[in-house]
């Protein structure tokens, strides 16, 4: 997947417009000429994005599932010859309603999206967010250890053994339990050191400009500068420095 | 946890979970990503995801005991896949993830102690991923599609749903009674409302 594309580019409203547009197009087309209209521009759209065949298959294959059921159960209730089209239709509609949020997804850096998150989502709730997507590798380490250790123990935790539902026991005994506890265990320890910086004490968001450190102070003025109240300040206040004799 | 619910600790979001309790249910949603993830690159079966996000939507539930648990879970995994770009659905990912978080705590309210017990736990869990079911519905019906048509095909896909999640709620009763029985998290349910 390349990610420069005429789609890349585009700002993440319009591609969130595109979006709705194409995906209530999907949900109204009827006859079999605007269905094969919109699946052009719909695959259009996407290969637009530099997307391969393989990335659509990885997108669309989970509602394959649901088009065998939809067309099966069309064929079961009014015959073979009558129910293919209305199944076949009403599969590709549902499919071509989510491949343009798939192309936003897909194209949208997480940075772009935040943004726009930002504006939407209170910065409590973000901060939660992203504490548990920075978790994320921790987690899989934790879950890595945990599960060899058990292992050595006897637990029956490979892959295969857990095929069979007998080993569950295990798999909620020996790895979702420990793993439960250390989550508790680093819950404390990452909202302690939250705490100790004062994080939440405000309604609105603090930060840390390291824009202040870097400040120049003129040479001939001999003045010292510290920034300490300002961890504090809510966004508007950010420019506040104290300069000391 | 030990002394979450001890009223000296400040409240963090809406005025019911205090930061830590706030992490901690991040960290839930962090395992349903992970579990995701994981699931996706072995199995290929239907409708087993929610084997794992109903388990740590109920296990939230029981840890934290307060309305709005298991709902933040569901938040925050919906924002979480959102970026990470891991929901094909689109901004169908936050119905899909925040219908069955919700009726978790839906259940909670009216039966507050519901996760110390192994019935009404895979029943709660089985409901409220069979309801996740109808996420597509509305998409089918606007589509078009024949309203018995919609009908079979929620059932069949409700049904895989609701066994999945069953499974995995009858482990949720023991691992939060152990839980508790190591001081871990505070003893029953809160009736903050």
């Amino acid at each position: 997947m390349t990610h420069d594309s005429p789609v890349h580019r585009l700002g993440a409203g319009w591609k969130i417009a595109i979006c709705t547009l194409l995906s209530a197009l999907a949900i109204g087309v009827r006859t079999p000429l605007e269905l094969l209209a919109l699946v052009a521009v719909t695959l259009l759209y996407y290969f637009s994005a530099r997307l391969t065949p393989f990335d659509l298959w990885r997108d669309t294959r989970f509602f394959v599932f649901q088009a065998v059921i939809i067309i099966g159960l069309y064929c079961l209730k009014i015959g073979q010859s009558k129910g293919l089209w209305p199944g076949i239709r009403t599969s590709v509609q549902v499919i071509l309603f989510y491949i343009p949020g798939a192309v936003l997804l897909r194209t949208t850096k997480t940075g772009d999206m935040m943004r726009g998150l930002r504006r939407v989502v209170p910065y409590r709730i973000s901060f939660l967010v992203f504490v548990s997507i920075r978790f994320m590798p921790f987690f899989f380490r934790e879950l890595d250890e945990i599960m060899t250790a058990q292992r050595l123990r006897g637990a029956r935790l490979l892959p295969r053994q857990l095929l069979d539902p007998r080993n569950w026991g295990d798999l909620f005994h020996c790895l979702l339990l420990p793993l439960m506890v250390r989550a508790l265990k680093t819950a404390e320890d990452v909202s302690l050191s939250a705490e100790a910086r004062e994080f939440g004490t405000r309604e609105q968001r603090t930060y840390f400009d390291a824009a202040l450190h870097t400040e120049p102070l003129s040479p001939e003025s001999g003045k010292q500068c510290s920034i300490t109240p300002s961890l504090l300040q809510p966004c508007g206040d950010m420019n506040r420095i104290n300069i000391r004799d | 946890m030990n002394d979450m619910n001890d009223m000296n600790e400040r409240k963090f979001l809406w005025r019911r979970f205090t930061l830590r309790e706030g992490i901690f249910l991040g960290f839930c949603a962090t395992f349903i990503i992970l579990a995701r993830a994981g699931l996706r690159l072995h199995l290929h079966l239907p409708g087993h995801v929610m084997f794992f996000t109903m388990f740590f939507f109920l296990l939230a539930r029981g840890c934290v005991p307060k309305i709005g648990s298991a709902t933040l879970v569901g938040l925050i995994v919906s924002l979480a896949s959102f970026l990470l770009g891991m929901g094909t659905k689109g901004p169908v990912v936050f119905v899909k993830f925040l219908l069955p978080a919700l009726l978790v705590d839906v259940a909670g309210y009216f039966f507050p102690n519901f996760v110390n017990s192994m019935v009404a736990c895979v029943l709660v869990g089985a409901v409220s991923a069979a309801v996740r079911a109808l996420s597509d519905t509305w998409i089918e019906w606007l589509s078009g599609m024949e309203g018995e048509i919609i009908l079979q095909k929620t059932i069949i896909t409700a049904s895989l749903f609701a066994f999945y999640a069953g499974l995995s709620a009858l482990a949720v009763p023991s691992i939060v009674r152990r839980l508790r029985r190591n001081g871990l998290i505070d003893q029953g349910a809160d009736d903050t409302r």
